[in-house]
């Protein structure tokens, strides 16, 4: 084995680094090149935003941005100061987005689960958009985010049905339950 | 013993596993918490074939947070089934690369960035060397080797019915096909990945491992770190898909492992999505050529067929994808239909590409694509409808036997055609077909009736032909259930709670179904071949029936009553016809563990029991028929799919919800396999789609909505399941082609390879309109 001379682990440079993260400001030293992705993962524990690419095409990283799917693979955490960014463990007291989750379970829109986090916060900014409920608006929407599993059927009935109850002024587009 | 009836099994109970996934708060691999972790980083081989002269990390070595650089001396182990390959892949390339993406070297370091970075640093002085790329070419050149001296051609089999050549020489009319799969990937959206953590107190290793088959792992890195079993214990946390692809041991596996041991560290890796594609088992790269021999009526009297399949460079660890694919492939060729002979040759190679594994399906897309490839050409031959075609061969007497000897259960065959025909509405898509060819629409029909082998004794799990389960009733009443399962995803501790919930009359949400955990799974083969709900719900059911019997035991005596009359249901234990005696389970329990002495001498404290449950047949079929309408769009190559409809037969549904799920992810994966999807080489062996835009996965606006209906023949296994994890992947793309096929009729382009792109349909028509007439 060959080992390396710095044993004790040194650190690359850090900076400070503000992030406005689920409407707390908090400040973390890393490294200027890391992504926000891995800020939010490895340094605030907020592991609800997962990582399937690195190259911006799978959504599964998905956070919003004041209000907007952004994906946070694809920005520093430098470059996101500033901004406020919002992640699953944002809104899980959101009354839009409890719809969502009891929607995709009732209508089995998850299997590995590995996609949704990003699925619901990009459902989220629909409900919150009043996007009309059309299957085909909401395949749209939805194409950023990569699903390998469920083959978005059941996710597409699930954020129509919350958008419909948003449609028919259901308070918090909570769906009426049968 | 008096059996109420289902509350929970046939029901769609939406799923546990849901609250944690809906929250974010499931912790997938890279979710866990490892004080001290180091990660690593590979060097990977930018060549397809290279001999390595030197490796000089002194450089990388010197940088910061590096702790370790290793490569194959540090780790010798080559992951080799012996008595089965005749070579096996090194931990860390040995002296000589042989595809690209090859582990060479491993970097350690406190964080990614840090150990991406010294992997850039490592120099490798590299020799390149002539590659073999091309799987017809090197079928083609017995003299070309990947692996010196050893025969290139790894497997080759032979195999005819008796008659074979008679039949096929006396049959009226032939035609040839060449088949192509392109080479494609699971691609989970959680790519692959491994940690272990080495505790010096009890001299055990923690291995997290991102799998679907936790005992198997277990028994690969005891074997291979020449550790003791019981010393090491593989957890699995939740897993972001599989498909097959995380079936196998994989060498980053073992390095993963041995840092942790030799390092005294915890260490992690987690696959990039670069990575995941370049090393990552690939599937499907085949090759059947195919004569078959039929009369004027378009009944298919033989079918002979070359299959060649490339391997990769190294046999897949344990199993390699080209002999699952080929293998079972040859076996399950004639599909649904009575053809009585069949002559299959199989060769499987070794090339420079990324090894062979499995991918959802296996060697079943691949005999669909071209079993129903085979019936549109024959049915076009002789001038009839190809649901016509498909009336006159469709068996309908069980059990029977195939050409290749391989004998199916009970099915639905015939029923499920007609009622997906009529799902969709067959006839008038025909008038609608006709109309669209005098307007210049192109409108096609596929057809795909499709066996799915599932549960088998030997899948890619492992060859173990059983499940086990433990369960508990602890003294709550509430039971904990324990299995070897590995699920990615497919919601096992749901449909094993309804199981289990219904034998002892209690409710789901009093049953834990623990799994992925070798400390507390008796030992199972894992998740894959569609074996779950078959096998490991057989050994649910035998666990459930087992404890339920104890159960009832110390409620008899403590009810005075006769064992015979003791009834579960309601979370109670009471007296047949008599429900005032009654005990509360919790209060049976709670004696049996902690009142004892109201057991009386005969009875055992406790309640718990160990099963295993092994089906009585060797594999049990399940079936159904996809029907696709698509329009194809001739100037742009693009296909809509208008119409899918689906009729699935896989016996008992514990939960036609899942099912469900199951079928419309497996028709999306189909979207991707018949239009989307292919790992690309250069001539020269360069993997070009190393990233989610060259490697393009169906997206939502891509795949149809699909019409499901479900037939039941149940399987002669305990509670009647057939499994059906694969069924609809097997069955896509064939219908998918077809429908292509049959919508391009007018201008006679067939299509025998995919992915099908809108480049190729543009490139086929065009050349169509330039033939001459
Ligand atoms: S991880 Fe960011 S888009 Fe895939
Ligand atoms: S549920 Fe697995 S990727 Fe969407």
């Amino acid at each position: 084995m060959t080992e390396g001379a710095n044993q004790k682990t040194t650190a690359e440079e850090a900076v400070e680094v503000a992030l406005e993260v689920n409407g707390t400001v908090t400040k973390v030293l890393v490294p200027s090149r890391w992504l926000l992705s891995d800020v939010l993962r490895h340094r605030l524990g907020l592991t609800a935003t997962h990582v399937g690419c690195e190259q911006g095409v799978c959504g599964a990283c998905t956070v919003l941005i004041d209000g907007v799917p952004t994906r946070s693979c694809l920005l520093f955490a430098k470059a996101a100061e500033g901004l406020a960014i919002t992640t699953l463990e944002g809104v899980l007291d959101d009354p839009a987005l409890q719809a969502l989750q009891e929607a995709f379970h009732r209508h089995h829109a998850l299997q590995c689960g590995f996609c949704t986090p990003g699925m619901l916060l990009t459902a989220l900014a629909m409900v919150r958009q009043q996007v009309p409920a059309e299957p085909e608006t909401i395949r749209e929407y939805l194409s950023g985010n990569l699903c390998r599993c469920t083959g978005y059927q059941y996710i597409v009935e699930a954020v129509a049905e919350v958008l419909q109850a948003v449609d028919r002024g259901d308070p918090a587009g909570s769906p009426a339950l049968p | 013993m008096e059996h109420s009836r289902p509350q929970w099994t046939g029901a769609r109970v939406a799923r546990v596993e849901d609250a944690r996934l809906l929250s974010g708060r499931a912790r997938y691999l890279d979710d866990l918490p490892l004080p001290g972790c180091l990660e690593v980083a590979f060097v990977r081989s930018p060549h397809a074939h290279a001999r390595i002269r030197r490796i000089d990390p002194r450089l990388a070595l010197a940088m910061p947070g590096v702790v370790a650089i290793w490569t194959f001396s540090d780790c010798p182990v080559r992951l080799l089934q012996s008595g089965v390959y005749p070579v096996g892949q090194p931990a860390l390339a040995d002296g000589e690369v042989r595809y690209v993406g090859e582990p060479v070297v491993a970097v350690f370091a406190a964080d990614r960035y840090l150990a991406e970075d010294a992997a850039e640093a490592v120099e490798v002085d590299y020799e390149p060397l002539p590659a073999y790329v091309d799987l017809a070419a090197i079928v083609e050149h017995p003299d070309w080797a990947v692996h010196p001296p050893v025969d290139n051609r790894y497997v080759h089999r032979e195999y005819a019915t008796e008659g074979f050549d008679q039949a096929f020489a006396q049959a009226p009319h032939h035609l040839r096909v060449r088949f192509r799969t392109r080479r494609q990937t699971a691609v989970t959206l959680e790519p692959r990945g491994a940690a272990a953590v080495f505790d010096p107190a009890s001299e055990r290793l923690t291995f997290y491992a991102s799998t679907q088959s936790p005992h198997r792992m277990r028994g690969d890195l005891a074997k291979f770190l020449g550790l003791p079993d019981h010393r090491v214990r593989v957890v699995v946390p939740e897993v972001g898909g599989g498909f097959g692809m995380k079936a196998n041991t994989y060498p980053e596996d073992i390095l993963v492992a041995w840092a942790a041991l030799k390092l005294g560290r915890p260490v992690r890796w987690v696959s990039d999505r670069m990575e995941s594609l370049l090393a990552d088992a690939h599937a499907r790269d085949d090759i059947h050529d195919v004569e078959v021999a039929f009369d004027g009526e378009g009944r298919i009297w033989a079918v002979a067929d070359h299959l060649m399949a490339d391997g990769g460079a190294y046999p897949g660890y344990p199993f390699s994808g080209a002999v699952g694919e080929t293998g079972l492939a040859a076996q399950v060729l004639t599909g649904p239909y009575q053809i009585p002979h069949l002559k299959t040759t199989i060769d499987c190679v070794f090339s420079h590409k990324t090894p062979l594994g499995a991918y959802r399906g296996v060697w079943g897309p691949i005999a669909s694509f071209v079993q129903e490839g085979i019936v549109d050409r024959v049915a076009r031959a002789v001038g009839k409808d190809p649901a016509e075609v498909r009336r006159l061969q469709l068996i309908d007497q069980f059990p029977y036997r195939n050409p290749a000897g391989l004998v199916y259960d009970p099915g639905s065959y015939r029923d499920s055609m007609e009622l997906a025909l009529k799902a969709i509405d067959y006839d008038r898509w025909r008038d609608e077909q006709r109309r669209g060819w005098r307007e210049g629409r192109y409108l096609g029909i596929g057809i795909s009736v499709f066996v799915e082998p599932s549960a088998m004794a030997a899948s890619e799990s492992g060859s173990i032909p059983y499940e086990a389960a433990t369960l508990r009733m602890e003294p709550s009443g509430k039971v904990t259930a324990s299995l070897g399962l590995g699920p990615t995803g497919q919601g096992h501790e749901t449909t094993m709670a309804q199981l289990i919930a219904d034998a002892l009359g209690i409710a789901v949400e009093d049953v834990v179904v623990l799994h992925g955990d070798t400390d507390s799974a008796p030992l199972g083969g894992g998740t894959g071949g569609s074996r779950s709900a078959t096998i490991g719900g057989g050994a649910a059911l035998t666990a459930a029936e087992r404890l339920g019997e104890k159960v009832r035991r110390v409620a008899a005596h403590l009810l005075e009553a006769d064992f015979e009359d003791v009834v579960l249901a309601q979370g109670q234990a009471y007296v047949r016809g008599v429900p005032s005696r009654a005990l509360p389970l919790a209060e049976v329990a709670r004696i049996a563990y902690t009142d004892v002495a109201r057991l009386g001498p005969e009875l055992e404290p406790g309640l718990e029991v160990t099963a295993r449950y092994r089906p009585p047949l060797p594999m049990t079929f399940s079936n159904g028929t996809h029907v696709a309408v698509v329009e194809v769009d001739i100037e742009t190559g693009l296909v809509k799919v208008l119409r899918y409809a689906v009729v699935n037969d896989c016996g008992t549904l514990i939960n036609p919800q899942i099912v469900e799920g199951q079928i419309v992810g497996g028709v999306a994966q189909g979207v991707g396999s018949a239009f989307l999807e292919e790992l690309a080489y250069s001539e020269d062996g360069q993997l070009t789609t190393t990233t989610l835009l060259d490697y393009r996965l169906p997206e939502a606006t891509d795949v149809p909505p699909v019409e499901i209906q479900h037939l039941t023949t149940p399987s002669a296994s305990l509670g009647g399941m057939k499994g059906m994890g694969e069924g609809s992947l097997i069955a896509a793309p064939a219908a998918l082609v077809g429908a292509v096929n049959d919508a391009l009729a007018p201008l006679e382009v067939w299509f025998s390879e995919i992915p099908i792109t809108p480049e190729a349909i543009v490139r086929a028509v065009r050349r169509r309109a330039e033939a001459p007439r």
